[in-house]
């Protein structure tokens, strides 16, 4: 396996990412600090992270086929799989449930409200 | 056929550099979320490229906590060898395209420096180039001051953006549209006369790390059984190697549901196997017959003398009996009575008994030896008429095909009363509702007393309900199979069906199909993973906008791809394609890719620290000290500095 890592002799020996209770350090997720960043007050024009994001598409999203890709002008009423060809759909109605929740995940399609 | 042996690459440990470096020369460090490069601003090439990976030690909870760690350190980077085998274990500083997690980050300092030799050193001495992400919070930039001057004690730090740098090593002009290809972020960043327009920057919060998993987890579910054979590892590899963007999806798409064009196209991923030990050889299986028909005569031959020892005694016992019966008859009671003492007998009322017990038992055992010689002759016998052999007046052809015929109707039948379950087994079919009218009709009683049973014929109405519904019937199945085995032994067409329907290499193959171009598409289309933003053509497109016409054009005459993702094949095209449909009628645009788009950035930084501005760009630790925690001198390839009002 790997040999001790070796010591770094200019480090601040009392600087620690463990509390003095031995407790560590809990660091602040990007999500809370761009959610602190909305409130603060900023200059005229200044760009903030979330500032930057692109905005929704104006396109009606395509629909492809979960399974294969290709292009679907159908979709199963019951696992709400799309499918291009009924070859497919013989597939799609024996794909177990949780390989129906993953495909349905993976689209972003699995919300109830969706 | 296209068969691709995927290999993981396994990394080589870093080595540990000598340090001989001024103290002028800056420490140049391209901190990105999927590799991190390092060295000194007078060197040719970064000295360290790393993936920003850490394995932190797991301690085994059921062993003792005393235990020390023997040869347990955190790994990071190349030294991480076994990549697949701790990919769950695997911490990164990041979250998304920002350092989070400092502790995190300090140990990647240290490999750092450990690896460039410094660590022995009494001071750092050098300035510090670190790249950052675009709009980088302050809270975070702030944290990254406190470590760096406060933990390392760093001179000065300079905070650039890595995008920037890449175009400043490209020089594609002083106008540039900047299209930075991420692992967590894609970014379009507009640049005229050199000045980052920072207000029309935009991001779309995807990458290849999106791309990565997509394809992933559209592989594990394409192939459930080799779930855990795809690895991370080896779909990357898929996608630097076999992976491509298309020109037009659409047509694509097209194509490839053409099934002529598919078997052409399809790339075949072998993924390792173990070849199953086959039936074995006849010869082999004459040898097992062999030895079980050896060991079954010896346990016969065993239990015979077993049973042969059991008799003697018993007969020895019972000529003993009857000469002690004998002494009572002849009248010698003295002897009588102590010959009973030692036997534990009572009386002789008990010692008759006895005897006539034991003759009882022998007789039984005699037979039953004879019995089971039989038994053990007869066996064999039994298991030879099983193999069945063509009735010697019909020739061996007409056999076999009349056999063949026979399993197809089987076969033919089983294949109705199928469609005939399923067929039952919807609502509306009248099958189903001739069904259903029968029970209600049982189930409908209007005398009250229920008498259904009294009469036999009463049940029959059961064969009427289950007509349709029987299950496949023993004989049938017998038959198949009695069939199947005659056929694969005789007929040379039917043996080799079966063994191409069950060619072990093939299982072990996935076919690597639309995916090639599925993948990467999602940069064009992120309503394929959900994300509701604009692919990046229409975000380019929308960037634009923002722009007068006039400075549209100077920006479309030097589009510089970078970033690891623009390497995908196609992508230059494709967006060649997609620009000439949204700019106006015959307006010209020129669009560069960056040769080296995964170090361009490192190089750009050291150019950038050789350069007369870098002592003018540095923050210093008295900066730091003065200014606030969170401040940082911006410059020409830097975030915007905001105070906080």
């Amino acid at each position: 396996m790997s040999e001790e890592p070796p010591k770094i002799c200019f480090k601040n020996p009392k600087y620690s990412y463990i509390e003095p209770g031995g407790k560590k350090h809990v660091f602040k997720s990007l999500k809370q600090i761009l959610a602190v960043e909305k409130t603060q007050q900023w200059p005229e024009g200044a760009m903030t992270y979330s500032s930057f994001n692109a905005p929704p598409s104006l396109r009606p999203p395509k629909k492809y086929s979960d399974i294969s890709g290709l292009i679907a002008p159908y979709t199963d009423p019951h696992s709400k799989l799309r499918y291009a060809n009924a070859e497919e759909y013989s597939i799609v109605k024996t794909l177990p449930s949780d390989i129906v929740a993953g495909y349905l995940a993976l689209r972003g399609a699995s919300s109830i409200v969706g | 056929m296209n068969i691709i042996n995927l290999t993981e690459n396994p990394n080589r440990p870093d080595i540990f550099h000598k340090y001989n470096v001024e103290s002028r020369h800056a420490l140049v460090i391209d901190n990105g979320s999927f590799k991190c490069r390092a060295g000194w601003s007078n060197s040719e090439k970064p000295i360290l490229d790393f993936r920003n990976f850490i394995l932190k030690p797991r301690r085994d909870r059921r062993k003792e906590v005393t235990d020390p760690l023997i040869n347990k350190h955190t790994q990071i980077g190349n030294a991480i060898t076994n990549l697949e085998s701790v990919r769950l274990n695997l911490k990164t500083q990041f979250d998304r395209n920002i350092v989070t997690h400092f502790h995190n980050q300090e140990q990647i300092f240290d490999y750092i420096f450990a690896h460039l030799g410094v660590h022995n050193e009494e001071s750092f001495t050098h300035p510090v180039l670190l790249t950052e992400a675009l709009g980088n919070p302050n809270y975070f930039r702030q944290q990254m001051n406190e470590l760096l001057f406060e933990c390392y004690g760093i001179p000065s730090v300079c905070y650039g953006i890595d995008s920037l740098f890449s175009m400043r090593h490209n020089a594609v002009g002083s106008d540039t549209l900047i299209i930075s290809f991420g692992y967590n972020t894609t970014h379009v960043i507009p640049v005229l006369d050199g000045q980052m327009r920072i207000e029309n920057v935009r991001r779309l919060n995807l990458g290849g790390y999106h791309i990565i998993h997509y394809l992933h987890r559209l592989m594990q579910m394409k192939y459930p059984m080799h779930i855990n054979a795809i690895t991370i590892s080896k779909i990357e590899t898929l996608l630097h190697c076999h992976s491509s963007i298309a020109l037009d999806y659409l047509e694509e798409l097209r194509r490839w549901s053409d099934i002529d064009y598919y078997t052409d196209n399809v790339k075949k991923i072998q993924l390792a196997f173990v070849m199953p030990t086959t039936q074995g050889t006849p010869q082999n299986q004459d040898q097992k017959i062999e030895k079980r028909k050896e060991l079954t005569r010896r346990l016969i031959e065993i239990n015979a003398r077993r049973a042969k020892s059991k008799q003697l005694d018993m007969e020895n016992q019972l000529r003993f009996m009857s000469s002690v019966r004998e002494l009572y008859e002849i009248g010698e009671m003295v002897e009588f009575e102590a010959a009973l003492k030692q036997n534990d007998i009572e009386n002789v009322v008990a010692l008759d008994k006895t005897i006539s017990s034991l003759r009882a038992r022998l007789q039984q055992m005699e037979t039953s030896t004879q019995d089971s010689s039989q038994i053990a002759n007869r066996a064999p016998k039994e298991k030879t008429s099983n193999n069945k052999k063509p009735p010697t007046d019909v020739p061996l052809e007409k056999w076999v095909s009349e056999i063949n015929l026979k399993r197809d109707e089987i076969l033919g039948r089983k294949e109705v009363r199928k469609a005939r379950r399923q067929e039952a087994a919807k609502r509306h079919t009248a099958a189903a509702q001739e069904r259903m009218r029968i029970i209600s009709l049982l189930a409908h009683n209007d005398k009250g007393i229920d008498n259904f049973g009294v009469n036999d014929n009463d049940w029959d109405v059961y064969k009427s309900i289950n007509k349709d519904n029987e299950s496949d019937s023993e004989s049938d199945n017998e038959k198949l199979l009695e069939y199947e085995t005659i056929l694969s032994k005789h007929d040379p067409s039917f043996k080799q069906n079966a063994i191409q329907s069950s060619d072990v290499a093939e299982n072990y193959q996935l076919h690597f199909s639309v995916e090639s171009i599925r993948a990467p598409e999602i940069l064009f289309q992120p309503s394929l993973i959900g994300c509701p933003e604009m692919g990046v053509a229409d975000l380019i497109d929308f960037v634009l906008k923002l722009f007068p016409a006039d400075e549209q054009q100077r920006l479309v005459n030097g589009i510089l791809l970078t970033g690891g993702c623009s390497q995908f094949a196609g992508l230059k095209e494709r967006l060649s394609k997609e620009l000439l449909e949204k700019r106006p009628f015959k307006t010209p645009f020129k669009i560069y890719a960056a040769p080296s788009p995964e170090i361009d950035a490192w190089l750009g930084a050291r150019d950038f620290a050789n350069s007369n501005d870098f002592n003018n760009s540095l923050t210093l630790k008295s900066d730091y000290e003065e200014k606030g925690s969170d401040y940082f001198k911006d410059h020409l390839y830097s975030n915007r500095y905001y105070a906080n009002a």
